[in-house]
């Protein structure tokens, strides 16, 4: 076991990982933080998408030591701390794009990420920043529809 | 139970050549994880000392000045987005921009890319037809190898156990020439290639090929670079959108194309649709090509 310092929604955490540890296994089972789900465990669906440094990884195949001094964000650092939603978030619920809502934290996370490099981006590029994350309910309509509320997305 | 493996985390060149001189083979190189965390899962994998190289600042930069030289730690993001990469390697910039999804491109390198040297690895082909040399550090100094002769085989690289990958060199695109990159995957988007071809094309004032670079991927144990069919499209003179008769002149070259490749029958294909798909890609390629170096002209004559 080796201990690591790291940032997980703005708090400085020091946990304790086994050194193959994955990140996903160290944010659900260490920190207690299930937002990230836990589905193909091969980077295939995107339901573990968190934020590293900003960048959306897959937490299933990424290495917990190798975050040692990062920034992670999970779905739980996105609504602030007085429970208020993201407007990404409320035009998730407003119009849909939640069905199951196993997929939806790795749809958020991906989508802040997009709308934070990119804060009114073409349909296509939604469509391609989506590309690696899964939804078997909603057939992406909703969400498309989401990310168009709060982005005013160019046709 | 296997003795617990140990993670290592380097901040520079010399410390991960350190580290691997001293763990030889029993250490595994990590960058972006994207392929050890699954190797690893799977036991194919199972080494002694992981050693990190993330946190190798100098080893993330894109420079172009001449060539363009790469650091084996930009990210496939990296590639598929920069301007100069963009302009001078579309190809390679496309083939990134293909490599799964975000997750994937956000942190999976380019180091990574070659050093697993999959055989549907997507940064090959363009890289192999921009004559890219890859450079190794290791205790004795730098070794630099020809990205044709770095693969040896399907997950098997001329790298020694205690040396790097620090970086790749490749030409950019010169006037009057242009490559393309076309995979064929199952779906639009997160597919591991079925076939991939890169072409980079030289035309002279008439229109007529006067250099050719060709090289595939997922149609062979390694990807490849096709040495008899580029020799075979020299003096060709594609017109436009091609006909018929456009199509003859290329038969030697995809004769000599299919004579180079040894596809397989996988999970993801056959051998026989594999076969079947190259000769298109290779029209197509040489189309893309023309069009974009007519394209190309006619904007400097505007300008
Ligand atoms: C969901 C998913 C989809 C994918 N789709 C594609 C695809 O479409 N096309 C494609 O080509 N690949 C694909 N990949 C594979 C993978 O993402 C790429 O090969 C990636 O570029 C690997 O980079 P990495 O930094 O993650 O490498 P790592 O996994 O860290 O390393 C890969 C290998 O290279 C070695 N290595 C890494 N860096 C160095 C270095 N600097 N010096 C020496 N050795 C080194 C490691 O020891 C290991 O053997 C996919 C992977 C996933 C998970």
């Amino acid at each position: 076991m080796m201990w690591i310092e790291l940032w997980v929604n703005g708090s400085e955490r020091v946990a304790e990982v086994r050194p193959d540890e994955t990140l996903l296994e160290l944010l659900r089972d260490g920190l207690g933080l299930r937002g990230a789900k836990n589905a193909c465990s091969e980077g295939e669906c995107g339901a573990c998408t968190v934020l590293l440094d900003g960048v959306p990884i897959d937490a299933c195949i990424y290495a917990a030591p190798a975050c040692a001094g990062r920034a992670v964000t999970t779905v739980e650092g996105l609504a602030h701390a007085d429970g208020e939603l993201t407007p990404l978030q409320r035009a998730f619920v407003d119009t849909g794009a939640v069905q199951c809502g196993f997929c939806t934290p790795g749809f958020l996370l991906t989508l802040h990420a997009l709308l934070a490099e990119n804060p009114t981006p073409t349909e296509e590029e939604v469509r391609r920043a989506m590309v690696g994350n899964i939804c078997r309910c909603t057939g992406y309509a909703h969400i498309l529809d989401a990310v168009a509320q709060v982005a005013g997305v160019k046709e | 139970m296997p003795a617990a493996v140990e993670f290592r985390s380097v901040r520079s060149t010399e410390e991960a050549v350190a580290s691997l001189s001293e763990h030889g083979s029993d250490a595994c190189v990590i960058a972006g994880g994207t392929d050890v965390m699954m190797q690893y899962a799977r036991h194919e994998l199972s080494p002694a000392v992981f050693v990190h190289i993330e946190g190798i600042k100098e080893l993330t930069n894109a420079q172009r000045d001449g060539s363009l030289r790469l650091g084996a730690l930009v990210t496939h993001r990296h590639l598929a987005d920069d301007p100069v990469i963009r302009t001078g390697h579309p190809a390679l910039a496309e083939a990134a921009a293909t490599v799964g999804g975000w997750q994937t491109q956000g942190v999976g390198t380019l180091g990574g890319n070659l050093c697993n040297a999959s055989p549907a690895a997507d940064t090959a082909p363009p890289l192999l037809v921009a004559d890219a040399t890859v450079e190794l550090c290791g205790p004795r100094g730098i070794r630099r190898v020809p990205l044709e002769e770095f693969f040896l085989g399907r997950r098997h690289v001329d790298r020694r156990p205690e040396e790097l990958l620090t970086g790749v060199e490749a030409a950019p695109l010169g006037p009057r020439q242009a490559e393309v990159y076309l995979k064929v995957g199952r779906r639009g988007g997160m597919v591991v290639a079925v076939a991939g071809l890169a072409a980079r094309l030289s035309f002279d004032e008439q229109g007529v090929i006067a250099a050719a670079r060709l090289a595939v991927c997922s149609v062979g144990p390694t990807p490849l670079r096709v040495r008899p069919a580029e020799e075979a499209l020299l003096g060709l003179c594609p017109s436009g959108r091609m006909t018929d008769d456009g199509y003859t002149a290329l038969e030697e070259a995809i004769a000599a194309l299919s004579g180079a490749v040894s596809p397989i029958d996988d999970v993801r294909s056959s051998a026989a649709y594999r076969r079947a798909v190259l000769p298109r890609l290779l029209r197509r390629s040489v189309e893309v090509c023309r069009a974009a170096v007519r394209a190309g002209i006619s904007q400097d004559d505007l300008s």
